[in-house]
């Protein structure tokens, strides 16, 4: 049996060889590892690797497990399940397209009305997550068509709370063949 | 020196007076570490929580447990009159109200001196005097304590700001005057960023204080930040329980903190030490406080700040010198004098504590709420875990992101650092994210380990920090074990809604 693992960002090929009662031989590309295991509970495996003793502990499903060894999480998926549910990367360097919170949150302060006219960068909403307040920008230049939520209301990532009508765009140099799909 | 003493009256006329009943006003791992003291003391213990933390640990471990209802801290944690309320029910004859929320409140400390419950912290004056940092600031000032350049007055006004901004020159710090925790505050560079700081400033204050009133100081760039405990009983008796460096912060708010500071020297430690007490004797000091100082590289030391409650970071201290901190808050509220001399006030090691919050540090320590999948805590010799949180927990959106408090001690500074290393590899926190393998990599790097510990430390080390995944190939074995060993007993529709099923389903052929 192979695996494509996506563990991080790295792939990483796997050909399980043999498999026993809490035993198993494993390929990675081409060295063979043994390793002997016993679940202690859904969360946390005790593993033998080569005669070397480690526990991973594991919470999620098969499209993405968190592993955490010894201290550190590592993000763990099959990439042949995942290749069509691949989200975009995280973090304040990739670009939001819409204006939706990046953790769930509660809103504070709406700062544009239906209508108004907004350019790129432009703060929209202000939203709070423990006690930490972040502010919403106009992801592109445009118009407000809508608020979808008022002040006090509890938010998730994905939920777009404001739609931004986009500009007519000008053909420029920017390749852009997301934004408005 | 004469104290205000009158909320204490009733207990002090006893003399050995104890409280029977302690209302708990806060919420998670501090509400829980107050109980436990109190449990220890024979104490009675009333919890409150809001809809958002019915099954928060504190609820658990209380006596009794009365609901506050909306998890908005304004109509909960916040709410002054049902918290009143909850006391004359419960019959307490005590509130305490931990550090965040109501702790440094002069009105409710107030409120609870006209109620005729006693508040555990200083009297509602001296809150209001060293709470208003601007004032504070004065206090200091005319007792010699030496305080950073910068304003002595709140301001509102964005014109007077900026102004004041010129005249302390950039960079500056706008800071809130009911503030603490980091909440409210800002570094502003230049002039053109300061007016929407300060409103930014000013609502997070707002919010988290209640009180939206800022003020500026000259930003130091490069100092140690490094506090006081200090003790003061109603008879005048002040002591200090030596110093914390919590130099090691993110968006100003302390993540590490150890005693002793890399930084003291016996001769420092006697100067400020001084200076902490008589900070605490100029204002008139009752109970436990911090003194706050940041100390510059070249040796001259500043006062920033009195908090007046609990820290956070108390068990260090606890850890070194053997005071339980919270026993001696509640003897000093009941009236009774300090059983303890500064002679006799000895530090033993080293310890450090790792603040673990639910945040994700490799994405600017964003908030990262959740449900807590799994938790496993470390244990051995000299560790101890303030925790607030269990296996099952759903971490509310409302509150501060804090989990849990990971606290070591050891013979010394290098063993203690390899304790707190090894006792956060042991720490398993599964379903949100921690900054557990952040903090690993803070102790393993060679600036802490030096002691090179300032305030800019993690912006100048680990500006752009993502953890070090040393172990793919384990983790991608643990994946597929975890895919191909079934997980234990457990009906097939149930298993991913983490609920268990029932005996009939899990025994399998057990019998009676």
């Amino acid at each position: 049996m192979e695996y494509r693992l996506k563990v991080d960002d790295t792939i990483i090929p796997v050909e399980v060889k043999k498999a026993e009662t809490n035993t198993m031989t494993l390929s990675f590309d081409g060295k063979a590892r043994n390793v002997q295991y016993s679940r202690i509970s859904d969360n946390q495996i005790h593993l033998i690797i080569d005669g070397v003793g480690t526990q991973a502990f594991i919470a999620g499903d098969g499209d993405e497990k968190t592993v955490i060894l010894r201290g550190v999480p590592y993000e763990v998926r099959d990439a042949d399940l995942s290749r069509q549910t691949r989200r975009g990367k995280r973090g304040p360097s990739a670009m939001p397209r819409e204006v939706t919170p990046p953790t769930p949150s509660i809103v504070v302060r709406i700062l544009v009305a239906e209508g108004d006219r907004v350019n790129k960068g432009d703060a929209v909403i202000v939203v709070t997550a423990m006690k930490m307040e972040t502010t919403l920008t106009a992801p592109f230049d445009g118009t407000v068509t809508k608020i979808n939520v008022v002040e006090g209301d509890k938010v998730m990532p994905g939920q777009i709370l404001a739609d931004i009508e986009k500009d007519e765009e000008e053909p420029t140099e920017e390749q852009d063949g997301l934004a408005d799909s | 020196m004469s104290y205000d003493i009158n909320t204490n009256a009733k207990f002090s006329d006893r003399g050995q007076g104890m409280f029977k009943k302690i209302l708990v006003a806060n919420r998670g791992e501090i509400a829980r570490r107050i109980m436990n003291t109190c449990r220890e003391m024979g104490i009675k213990t009333v919890a409150l929580y809001s809809d958002a933390d019915r099954d928060a640990v504190h609820v658990l471990e209380a006596d009794q447990a009365l609901c506050l209802g909306d998890a908005e801290p304004a109509a909960s944690y916040l709410n002054i009159d049902k918290i009143i309320a909850a006391a004359r029910e419960t019959g307490a004859d005590a509130i305490h109200p931990g550090y965040g929320f109501l702790a440094e409140n002069a009105d409710f400390a107030e409120r609870c001196e006209q109620e005729g419950l006693v508040f555990i912290g200083p009297p509602s004056r001296v809150i209001s005097e060293l709470g208003d940092k601007t004032i504070a600031r004065q206090t200091m000032t005319k007792s010699g304590v030496p305080v950073i350049p910068g304003m002595n007055h709140p301001e509102s006004d964005p014109e007077v700001l900026v102004r004041e901004a010129d005249a302390i020159g950039y960079p500056v710090l706008i800071k809130a005057a009911a503030g603490g925790g980091g909440k409210g505050m800002r570094v502003v560079a230049s002039a053109d960023e300061l007016h929407d700081a300060c409103i930014s400033a000013s609502s997070e204050a707002a919010g988290a204080f209640g009180n939206g009133s800022i003020y500026l100081e000259k930003y130091l760039t490069r100092p140690r930040h490094i506090e006081f405990q200090i003790l003061a009983d109603s008879h005048g008796n002040v002591v200090h329980l030596l110093e914390r460096e919590c130099s090691i912060q993110r968006r100003h708010q302390k993540i590490i903190e150890e005693t002793p500071s890399p930084a003291m020297t016996p001769e420092l430690r006697k100067k400020m030490g001084d200076a902490a007490i008589a900070a605490a004797q100029a204002s008139g000091y009752v109970n436990a406080g911090t003194v706050e100082f940041l100390l510059d590289e070249d040796g001259s030391f500043y006062f920033l700040e009195v908090n007046t409650r609990l820290q956070v970071e108390h068990p260090i201290t606890e850890m070194t010198t053997g005071i339980d901190i919270v026993r001696c808050q509640l003897e000093i509220a009941a009236g009774n004098p300090l059983s303890i001399d500064q002679k006799d006030i000895k530090g033993r090691g080293h310890a450090i504590e790792c603040r673990i919050y639910a945040e994700d540090p490799g994405n600017d320590f964003f908030p990262s709420p959740g449900k807590i999948v799994f938790m496993k805590e470390p244990s051995g010799p000299g560790i101890r875990n303030d925790c607030g949180i269990y296996s099952g927990f759903q971490v509310p959106v409302e509150y501060d992101p804090i989990l849990s408090k990971l606290i070591v001690a050891a013979e010394n500074r290098e063993e203690a650092v390899h304790r707190m290393i090894e006792a956060l590899r042991e720490y398993v926190i599964l379903g949100v994210r921690t900054p557990i393998p952040f903090l690993i990599d803070v102790l393993r790097s060679e600036a802490f380990r030096k002691g090179e510990t300032f305030t800019d430390f993690i912006g100048c080390h680990f500006p752009d920090w993502k953890p070090e995944r040393a172990d793919v190939e384990t983790a991608a074995i643990a994946y597929i074990i975890d895919e191909l060993a079934g997980k234990k007993e457990r009906p097939v529709a149930d298993n991913r809604g983490g609920g268990y099923g029932s005996p009939w389903q899990t025994l399998g052929n057990w019998r009676p």
